[in-house]
């Protein structure tokens, strides 16, 4: 196990909070509160089951930039859980970290899919939703291998030419991030 | 190090200033604010070891003294004893209350002679143009001094009146940028901190400096499992300053219980925790102790040492 793979804690709500708000990027979560909650595209029915309706946003995008206004504003005694993808929860700790918040008003966790996002180390381009051991570059064409080698502040892991040595020579892809 | 006092000047009656200088003319090494110096203050047959806050930050060491009512010896000795061109050995400063690098505000708590790590945080502040809120606390009777060296300026404010500042609002109020720095009396201190936990404040977030912890007790005698000796604690003394007379060269930094150096291994013996280093939990064990504020509250105590 490669030592930049963040580790994860359940979910939990942290008592000594005065006010909490979970975000997540999972259609549905299991892991619900009764607490104000912030979802992406979808409203899902195991959320509204629990007596409260979440706030849906359009894009992950569209949720980190009403995320980054809300921090803003908000007085100490906040905390903030994200739930869901790995890519998802370290750009939402980037912005929550830029905003101030440091460990213990910040809670991360993993949940749902494996997929990874991939920087590629030869062009610098982002590869989203990677669920493959190689993947190839949509900036450059490379075939890269993921690395288990995690950035948190690019929230991404690195992606390298597989064939640097053997130009040409690409093992089989298999899929292990689903 | 040896240094050389270069100058003293009274503040008021029971607070003085006092300015030190390398003892050869060399340039003493730089200290970040927040930073402080051990003074080995030669005492009749003793020789007390006061740690102070440098109200400096640089090269320059400044340190404010304040006579302490019952004075063990060390603040009334630099109060009626210390003068100019007299030469003193102190510790390099050492740092357990810096500036936070990540705060984008910083707010500075203080009462009494807390004042003086933030005298050395303000001029750093200000040229870093970081965002700050200073509340200071005093007895009205104390006002002029501090007043007099008090930074000018919005953001520093004085509070005289007993119940002028309300922590709860000030407190409640932050924003989650905001880090929290606190120095004074104990009772200060845990009011501040029991407030701030209160009302949410992660303890990342919370900083604090305190000295002057150590103010004796009932006198016991301490048994040393491993040196095999037997140390005897009088009541004017701390167990740390017992065990440096006996000749023993047990570790310790901040002399205030809050930095966690001077821990011992306890093996027999109920204890008397004064510091603010260890959680409920361990000082619930009785396993370990602070020796440099911490007591016995039986005549005996047994330390793996």
């Amino acid at each position: 196990m490669s030592k930049s793979r963040p580790v994860y804690q359940p979910f939990r709500i942290d008592p000594a909070g005065r006010a909490h708000l979970l975000v997540t990027d999972l259609s549905h979560p299991t892991e619900v509160e009764n607490i104000e909650t912030w979802v992406v595209h979808v409203v899902a029915p195991g959320i509204q089951a629990q007596g409260y309706s979440p706030r849906a946003f359009r894009s992950v995008a569209d949720l980190l930039l009403t995320l980054t206004s809300r921090l803003a504003r908000e007085p100490v005694g906040f905390r903030l859980y994200a739930v869901g993808t790995e890519p998802f929860l370290w750009d939402v700790n980037n912005v929550a970290r830029a905003a101030g918040l440091g460990n213990g008003e910040i809670f991360l966790t993993h949940a749902g899919s494996l997929k990874r996002r991939v920087y590629c180390s030869h062009c610098k381009t982002m590869n989203e939703d990677v669920t493959e051991n190689i993947v190839k570059c949509r900036g450059c064409g490379a075939n890269l291998f993921v690395r288990d080698h995690f950035s948190r502040r690019l929230a991404a892991y690195m992606g390298v030419a597989v064939d640097a040595e053997v130009p040409g020579e690409i093992p089989q892809a298999e899929v292990i991030y689903p | 190090m040896i240094v050389r006092i270069a100058n003293v000047l009274a503040i008021s009656e029971t607070i003085k200033r006092i300015v030190l200088e390398a003892a050869d003319g060399s340039v003493l090494p730089a200290a970040a604010p927040g930073a402080h110096i051990m003074l080995n203050i030669p005492g009749p047959g003793r020789v007390w070891k006061n740690a102070y806050s440098l109200v400096s930050s640089g090269s320059a060491y400044e340190i404010i003294v304040r006579r302490v009512v019952h004075s063990r010896g060390g603040s009334a000795w630099l109060h009626d004893h210390a003068e100019i061109g007299e030469k003193i050995e102190i510790s390099l400063p050492a740092n357990l209350f810096p500036i936070a690098r990540t705060a984008q505000k910083h707010l500075l708590l203080s009462a009494g002679i807390g004042i003086t790590p933030f005298l050395a945080y303000v001029p750093v502040l200000r040229a870093q143009e970081k965002k700050f809120e200073w509340h200071h606390c005093c007895k009205l009777v104390d006002a002029p001094a501090f007043a007099a060296v008090f930074p000018p300026g919005r953001e520093a404010r004085l509070h005289t009146g007993r119940n002028s500042l309300n922590l709860e609002t000030l407190l409640e109020r932050q924003k989650l940028n905001t880090h929290l720095y606190v120095c004074g009396p104990a009772e200060f201190m845990d009011a501040a901190v029991a407030m701030s936990k209160k009302l949410g404040w992660p303890g990342a977030k919370i900083h604090t400096e305190s000295f002057g912890g150590a103010t004796g007790g009932a006198p016991f005698s301490v048994k040393l499992a491993k040196s095999n000796v037997t140390v005897d604690v009088g009541p004017e003394e701390s167990l740390l300053e017992a065990l440096e007379n006996a000749g023993l060269n047990p570790p310790s930094l901040c002399r205030g219980g809050a930095c966690g150096e001077c821990e011992l291994p306890v093996l027999a013996g109920t204890l008397d925790h004064h510091d603010h280093f260890l959680s409920e939990a361990q000082r619930q064990s009785g396993t370990s102790m602070m020796t440099c504020v911490s007591r016995a509250k039986t005549p005996e105590l047994v330390l793996d040492f």
